[in-house]
């Protein structure tokens, strides 16, 4: 881990442990419905303040919390537009693999490239530590495995450009 | 047929819904009571500053800040204050700093914290900056103090 | 593989195994661009029509490609192609070329069929070049070939080169902007001291470039590139290289898509590998409860936990 990623990734830890702390709640709105209170947004004294932790404009994590559910989004770097459109790819390619990931959510939140909703039957059934691990992985690995793929694509572009062109060397 | 009373949300007629205002206690004094007294401890940090005391000047922008409704210019005023402050910090005191304070201004600071951190770009807002006093915080004060932030609807 | 073959693996093949073992066969297979074959033995065993549809074909045959194929391919050539395609070519096995380095270079010329259909303006560019050479100044006409639906080559001889255009379509806004960057590094690569010999290359995007402003009927939008080749006296003053030459620059529109296909492909298996990867952190958290058995009732119905 680079060391001007660390304090990020520590707060969004710290910041995410807090937040899950998720108990089984009704709803209150509709009888013998049980949903992720953030989601549905109808019961304000069970919703708690949207947190968001920010490295700047571009990097920025948002974390809401409720009584029984959290959803967390992250903004990708995307410093140009090679980056905007793998991270674009990737996390698409991950979305339409929502149900293998219980905890990602199809759609990222409005400003965000993609969103996890995690509730309580899952804190209950999963390790809620290693939940929060699998989120610090997931944003280590995103921004090396998006830079990684722009390297390989200009490297390949660049052998495709030099093999094609020498060949014209009578 | 007139179908539009389908679309009326009758959960907002419901006699127990919970209005803004009954999530918190407000604020008993008067909105420009309040700007007053955040000009009053801006002018206060100033010159615990130029003294080089930054603990005294935190103690002083955290203690009864300005919070819910009507009163965004001693908002943004106390948040530009505990920026300055914590911007003029050098990063070793942090730690020192941060035990001096009060439980109370602890949490506090962990609003003005989360609050700095969801407008960068916002004046001399800087995301590393923040962390690095989130980080900080959190060593001395734990998660607990984050989820008081979390929880408080008395929003700084 | 990184570069492609101008000539077709299947007509190759395909003629090479006949002269061993002659069979009926009638087979219809496709070439880049669009380009339809049909290989069948309508009469007898040994007698093989190869037949050819290609898009551009009024326009080549503009530009001389009939001439062309007449030089390459002579008495093989049939005046009447059959129905539905532009050329036919009648390879007789009783009287094809012994075994042997003969017969391989002769298959080998009946696969490059397309190459040489589409070489007929490129030669008549190289030609035009040495005429206004030796008037010292002058330029030629502007060859357009429509080879794809959407996408064109430009071709005009000036006294000191011939300029070749690309047209080309990004469909989507990955290919556009993976396009974006190999096109680059074609303009950048010219910098390396041993490609200093290769033709000029430009790339602009959206606007078509200079020579051929003034065609009617260019689309004005993001998706389109054009790609222009500089090509010097040098690059086809020998017959040989002129050849080679001609091969080269024919594919280059398939040659640059068929990457970016290729990049696209990588992209998605190293997503594959990394999300797989997340799974498994992720899986990690499960618990024994989690991941337990699936229960099921006395009469075998499964119990699902929401």
């Amino acid at each position: 881990m680079s060391n001007v990623l660390r304090p990020y990734l520590a707060a969004v830890r710290s910041t995410l442990t807090a937040a899950l702390t998720l108990e089984n709640f009704a709803s209150q709105v509709v009888e013998r419905h049980n949903q992720p209170e953030v989601e549905v947004g109808k019961s304000k004294e069970v919703l708690l303040n949207p947190m968001i932790i920010s490295r700047n404009e571009n990097e920025r994590v948002l974390i809401e919390p409720s009584v029984n559910s959290i959803r967390l989004s992250i903004k990708i770097k995307q410093a140009d537009e090679i980056e905007r459109i793998l991270c674009k790819k990737f996390t698409r390619f991950m979305m339409q693999r929502a149900e293998n990931f219980i905890v990602l959510r199809r759609k990222p939140v409005k400003g965000y490239d993609i969103s996890f909703l995690i509730t309580n039957t899952q804190t209950e059934t999963m390790l809620k530590h290693k939940i929060v691990d699998f989120i610090i992985q997931f944003m280590e690995d995103v921004d090396r495995e998006i830079s990684e793929m722009k390297l390989s694509l200009n490297a390949r572009a660049r052998t495709v450009a030099e093999s094609y062109l020498i060949a014209f060397n009578p | 047929m007139d179908v539009n009373f389908r679309k009326i949300d009758i959960d907002a007629y419901d006699e127990d819904v919970i209005s803004e205002g009954e999530l918190y206690e407000a604020d008993p004094r008067d909105p420009g009571q309040v700007l007053e007294d955040a000009k009053a401890k801006a002018a206060a940090v100033r010159s615990s500053l130029s003294k080089g005391d930054m603990a005294g000047a935190l103690g002083t922008i955290l203690d009864s800040p300005p919070f819910g409704a009507n009163v965004e210019d001693a908002k943004n005023l106390t948040l530009q204050t505990v920026v300055t402050v914590l911007n003029s910090t050098k990063s070793a005191d942090i730690p020192n700093v941060v035990k001096s304070l009060t439980p109370e201004a602890q949490d506090t600071l962990m609003k003005y914290l989360y609050k700095g951190m969801a407008m960068p770009g916002w004046g001399d807002v800087s995301g590393s900056v923040l962390l690095g006093w989130h980080e900080k915080l959190t060593d001395v004060a734990g998660t607990g103090c984050i989820v008081r932030a979390m929880t408080d609807h008395r929003l700084v | 593989m990184i570069l492609l073959e101008p000539h077709n693996y299947i007509i190759q093949t395909t003629l090479a195994e006949k002269f061993t073992k002659p069979s009926s066969l009638d087979v219809q297979f496709v070439d880049f661009d669009g380009v339809r074959f049909h290989l069948s033995t309508p009469e007898r065993k040994s007698a093989l029509l190869l037949s050819m549809h290609i898009r551009c074909w009024d326009e080549l045959v503009r530009y001389g490609a009939q001439e062309v194929l007449q030089r390459e391919y002579g008495p093989l050539v049939q005046a009447q192609p059959e129905p539905e395609y532009n050329v036919s070519l009648v390879i007789d096995l009783d009287t094809a070329p012994p075994e042997g380095e003969e017969r391989d270079n002769f298959v080998k010329s009946i696969a490059l069929l397309k190459r040489n259909a589409l070489a007929a303006p490129f030669e008549l560019a190289f030609t035009k070049q040495k005429e206004l050479e030796s008037a010292g100044d002058g330029q030629g006409e502007l060859t357009a070939i429509h080879y794809r639906d959407e996408e064109a080559i430009y071709i005009r001889a000036a006294h000191d080169r011939v300029t070749v255009i690309f047209s080309t379509v990004f469909r989507e806004e990955t290919d556009r902007i993976f396009g974006k960057v190999f096109l680059q590094e074609f303009v950048d690569a010219r910098r390396l001291p041993t490609i200093q010999n290769a033709p000029q290359v430009l790339y602009t995007n959206r606007d078509p470039p200079l020579e051929i402003r003034h065609v009617p009927g260019l689309r004005d939008s993001e998706d389109i590139g054009y790609v222009t080749f500089v090509l010097f006296p040098r690059h086809f003053n020998n017959p040989t290289v002129a050849a080679g030459t001609i091969s080269h620059i024919e594919l280059f529109r398939d040659y640059l898509h068929y990457h970016i296909k290729c990049s696209k492909a990588y992209m998605q298996s190293r997503m594959r590998h990394r999300v797989a990867e997340f799974q498994k952190v992720l899986n990690r958290a499960k618990t024994e409860a989690a991941t337990s058995t699936e229960r099921k009732t006395v009469t075998g119905r499964t119990l699902h936990t929401r």
